[in-house]
């Protein structure tokens, strides 16, 4: 199921035109809102759902196969690291999900940019970049030749 | 001298004051029937009353006359007095920046044109507040709309590239602009250069094209927004908003 943005809601606040990893949220050029400009292209990964502050952004079915009249709603709660699914089918019944999201405080994560850049010798390295700090241990296992 | 001095005052020894009075009375008109034609163009106002019927079919506990109370001194409190849904604290911050000083200089601008047009002796608050309203418009607008705006930050484009969203914040801006660059030269260059008459007649089309074009700009928000914000309150008060219900659980543990 797509996504799409209710304009009386959304603020135009431009994130989930920032996190769409396809790239199809856009800001309408006549009410300065967000909106999904081509919902085929959605790969339904729900990114600018959670990532919405002011949970304007519903999914909502092919209307081919799924008949409207049912409404996916969320809210997503940072504090408390969940998202929370609301599913209201078309005879009524109801339906209510949360999941957890993250286990550490929102904005703790540091962004690529916060990092030191890797110099050219890193290439040499088994290890990934930021490694084995970011993993928060000493030194990681190697082989013994890689050790060598 | 341009901070203690009332423009008006010094433009009606060109034009009478009942002319300004007249274009003030009319630009106030322009924009009570173009918030009327855009609530019926949108069908905002039908939108609305939907909704309205909506949640009250779906409340779950009928609210008082205290409580419906509480919650408009909350939207008014919130919402309308300091911008408060906005999630970004820069957004916020140029907005209220915008919101204050626009209502500054309009009320400075009433105020001068109708109860001190040819007073020599204006109070001197008045001609303060219109030239720092005008700066705080300046300001919160040249903000959001070099570094603000979704499509120039989020999407790359060049900040010259207009949309019609950008009618009302462009017409804003450049009213407020040459409004004050005309009040620049008049206390300068003196009221009958050529130069102030320039920035005048553009002063005045930009002020036009701003109250004039509120079917066709985002004016009008500034009346949906208080009524939206309040509706929003009502329904999560009221248990008829269509949100889940917010979880007991608490995953963050670092």
């Amino acid at each position: 199921m797509p996504t799409f943005t209710d304009m009386t809601k959304c603020d135009g606040c431009g994130e989930c035109v920032d996190i769409c990893p396809s790239d199809i949220m856009h800001i309408d050029p006549v009410y300065r809102r967000s909106y999904n400009i081509e919902p085929n292209f959605c790969w339904e990964c729900y990114s600018c759902v959670k990532a919405c502050p002011q949970h304007a952004i519903d999914v909502r079915g092919y209307a081919d196969f799924a008949p409207l009249g049912h409404k996916v709603r969320v809210l997503r709660e940072k504090e408390k690291g969940c998202v929370s699914w609301k599913i209201t089918y078309r005879d009524g019944r109801v339906k209510e999900f949360t999941f957890p999201i993250r286990t550490t405080a929102w904005g703790s994560i540091k962004a690529p940019d916060d990092y030191d850049p890797p110099d050219a010798e890193s290439l040499r390295s088994p290890l990934l970049a930021h490694e084995p700090a970011a993993l928060k241990v000493a030194a990681l296992p190697a082989l013994a030749a890689a050790a060598k | 001298m341009l901070f203690v001095t009332n423009p008006f005052a010094l433009l009606a020894e060109s034009i009478p004051p009942l002319f300004m009075q007249c274009y003030i009375a009319l630009m106030i008109l322009a924009v009570a029937v173009g918030t009327l034609i855009d609530l019926a163009h949108k069908g905002s106002a039908r939108y609305f009353a939907l909704r309205r019927q909506k949640s009250k079919a779906a409340a779950q506990k009928q609210l008082g006359i205290g409580e419906l109370v509480v919650l408009a001194i909350r939207t008014l409190g919130t919402e309308v007095a300091t911008s408060g849904e906005f999630c970004k604290w820069a957004r916020r911050l140029s907005h209220l920046l915008m919101y204050y000083g626009f209502v500054i200089y309009l009320v400075a601008t009433v105020l001068m044109a109708f109860a001190y047009p040819k007073a020599a002796h204006t109070p001197v608050i008045l001609a303060t507040a219109w030239n720092i309203g005008a700066l705080m418009v300046l300001a919160g607008g040249g903000w959001f709309f070099f570094r603000l705006r979704v499509d120039v930050v989020q999407e790359r484009h060049s900040p010259f590239h207009l949309v019609r969203a950008d009618l009302f914040i462009g017409s804003l801006l450049a009213s407020v602009a040459f409004g004050l660059g005309w009040h620049l030269a008049q206390t300068t260059a003196g009221n009958e250069a050529g130069l102030t008459w320039i920035l005048f007649g553009l002063y005045l089309f930009f002020s036009t094209l701003l109250f004039v074009s509120v079917p066709w700009s985002k004016f009008a928000h500034m009346f949906y927004k208080p009524a939206a914000a309040f509706q929003k309150r009502l329904e999560e008060a009221n248990g008829s908003s269509d949100l889940p219900r917010p979880s007991n659980a608490r995953y963050i543990v670092r």
